[in-house]
């Protein structure tokens, strides 16, 4: 047994002190007659002298004797009797000592359990703490990236308008476009009818020589020919961004995607800097039922963000439009040999508002909104690129039935 | 763990289980009925409207062939959810576990709420119960509201206890209970106390010995 276990077989010393005992073997050696001893269940001598004639009676608790009862002057049953009375207290006493030693135990237990449950409490008080702060942060980020998605959702409603804008102002240009270009070639005709005065007037061209009029002809017809160039492209400009905002077709349209490519790219093309070039490279398409203006939107991006990856690059560059339809669909690719982009980029890169440019410069809604009118479209988009390699990006459309 | 010194080699064996299974009753149809060579009084610590407050214990011995003296003290826990630290207490360095189950619907969650604290007490008091001499009794067995016994066994049927259905009250299935629990016993530790090899004591002997049957 565990030596300070309450399971342990206790010992007759342990059970009376050697006070106990004395007080205790008086009282039975009155009883027995003058002699009595008690050894322990070793037959070792605690009390009084084992003389050699006495009888001898053990008595045990559980099945082996703990303790031995010797006299020398009492009769077997005398010596029985006061051997039942020593049973009798020491059973009392081991009820005693292991109901303490148990409690004891117990206590000692109890407590343990209280101090694993204190440790338990500090630990999850911890948790509890860190998790808060934890919390705390994320609100905090989450507050932040509100922020600025609000301001990038501010910039983009402001664009928007700006391109509502543009269409309109684009509209009300072609009305005085128009009648400038008129008044223009009125004006053309009216400075040959000048020129044919110089016949008329034969001899006398002293005036004529002195105020320089045959420059006056000649530049003048120059200046009407550069100003209608002017005009001419102006006219054509103007014409480009009504067709790209679609101002006068908003809804369904049965085209060929390739003129919506042609259209966007020369949109683009005015704003390309130097050392960068666009190439068409455009097969045959079906046509199909599309909103030509959104459309028109979603390859305009696409296309500014290839000029801008090149832009990034530092270097002269080309960005490859092609398209080509196959049994499986119609399929148009942009390419760039801009800086590309990585993995983690790539990942965002549909996401609304995911940009890589400083607040004011995108809002990073451009592939985001080219993905949406794909999709309405019942298309898909996909993105491939490597840092440094430049970008692809593929649209697909069903084939029209 | 026992307890071995060159004249004799000590076993504890626990009674555990909830409240007013029967535990107790176990032990005292077992003194009635077992006759072992040597065989001690009950003795049943101060109770309250008979409720174990502490333990009972009950010790039997007999000697091996060797002369060596086998004793097996057998304890009671008290059931009573309160008395948690007593059981940790009296369950440490226990060889052996009977689990004493109401076999009562209404005290299956009793039952288990008691097993699962003899799991975790275990642990506490650092015994391994994937090695521990366990065996589970269904008591009660009599009652009409107990649990068909069929019911029992395709639900614990898989576990790696063995089983036994008891009417402690009546004397049944006690002693057929600690007689299995004694094989397992047996079986755990023969190797390590060479009982067999030394003590010239077989696996039906060492029970027997117990029992009274030799």
């Amino acid at each position: 047994m565990n030596p300070s276990g309450f399971d342990r077989e206790w010992q007759l010393g342990e059970l009376l002190d050697s006070a106990q005992l004395s007080r205790l073997g008086a009282a039975l050696a009155s009883l027995l007659g003058g002699d009595c001893a008690i050894a322990d269940g070793n037959g070792q001598p605690l009390l009084g002298h084992i003389a050699p004639t006495a009888r001898r009676q053990a008595i045990a608790l559980e099945l082996e004797p703990v303790a031995i009862l010797h006299s020398a002057s009492a009769d077997d049953r005398q010596l029985a009797a006061a051997g039942e009375l020593l049973h009798a207290v020491l059973r009392a006493q081991v009820r005693f000592r292991m109901a303490s030693a148990l409690h004891l135990e117990a206590i000692a237990e109890d407590f343990e359990s209280l101090k694993r449950e204190h440790a338990h409490l500090l630990e999850s008080e911890a948790r509890y703490r860190k998790l808060a702060a934890e919390l705390d942060a994320r609100v905090k980020a989450q507050v932040a990236q509100l922020e600025e998605r609000q301001q990038m959702l501010y910039e983009a409603e402001k664009l928007a308008s700006v391109g509502q804008l543009a269409a309109g102002m684009a509209h009300e240009i072609n009305n005085p476009l128009g009648f400038v270009r008129s008044n223009l070639a009125s004006f053309q005709r009216y400075l040959t009818q000048f020129a044919a005065l110089r016949g008329r007037l034969s001899a006398d061209l002293a005036a004529w020589q002195e105020l320089d009029l045959d420059f006056l002809v000649e530049d003048g017809g120059d200046l009407l020919r550069e100003s209608d160039q002017g005009l001419e492209r102006i006219a054509r400009i103007v014409g480009d961004l009504k067709a790209f905002s679609n101002v006068d077709r908003a809804s369904e349209a049965f085209t060929d995607p390739n003129d919506c490519i042609r259209q966007a790219a020369a949109v683009i093309e005015a704003q390309l800097p130097a050392g960068i070039s666009l190439q068409l490279d455009l097969l045959p398409l079906p046509s199909i039922v599309c909103l030509p203006g959104h459309l028109k939107q979603a390859l305009f991006n696409i296309l500014r963000n290839a000029m801008q990856a090149i832009t990034d690059s530092g270097q002269p560059g080309t960005i490859k439009v092609s398209s080509e339809a196959t049994v499986s669909g119609l399929y148009i690719r942009i390419r760039d040999t801009g800086i590309g982009m990585r993995p983690e980029q790539i990942e965002h890169a549909f996401e609304p508002f995911y940009t890589t440019r400083p607040v004011g410069h995108g809002v990073g809604l451009g592939l985001s909104t080219a993905r949406s009118i794909v999709l309405a479209h019942s298309g898909t988009v996909s993105l491939s690129s490597q840092p440094d390699a430049g970008t692809t990006v593929t649209m697909t459309f069903p084939a029209p039935p | 763990m026992p307890e071995l010194d060159d004249k004799r080699l000590s076993f504890k064996l626990v009674y555990y289980g909830p409240a007013q299974s029967g535990k107790t009753t176990n032990l005292l149809r077992l003194h009635d009925l077992l006759a072992p060579e040597m065989k001690g009084e009950v003795m049943t610590m101060e109770t309250q409207d008979d409720r174990t407050l502490f333990f009972d214990l009950l010790p039997l011995g007999f000697r091996a062939p060797s002369g060596l003296l086998i004793k097996c003290r057998l304890f009671t826990v008290p059931g009573q959810v309160a008395h948690d630290g007593t059981r940790k207490a009296v369950l440490s360095r226990a060889d052996g576990v009977a689990f004493i189950a109401d076999n009562q619907r209404s005290q299956e969650t009793n039952n288990a709420e008691s097993f699962r604290s003899l799991t975790e007490n275990c642990a506490r008091v650092g015994i391994d119960i994937e090695h521990l001499p366990l065996l589970v009794q269904f008591n009660k067995c009599d009652l009409p509201t107990a649990v068909p016994e069929a019911e029992i066994r395709s639900r614990w049927g898989s576990t790696p206890w063995p089983l036994q259905f008891a009417s402690a009250l009546n004397g049944l299935g006690v002693r057929e209970s600690f007689a299995t629990l004694l094989a397992l016993l047996y079986r755990r530790q023969n190797a390590e106390y060479a009982l067999a090899e030394q003590h010239g004591l077989s696996e039906a002997a060492f029970v027997a010995g117990l029992l009274g049957q030799a």
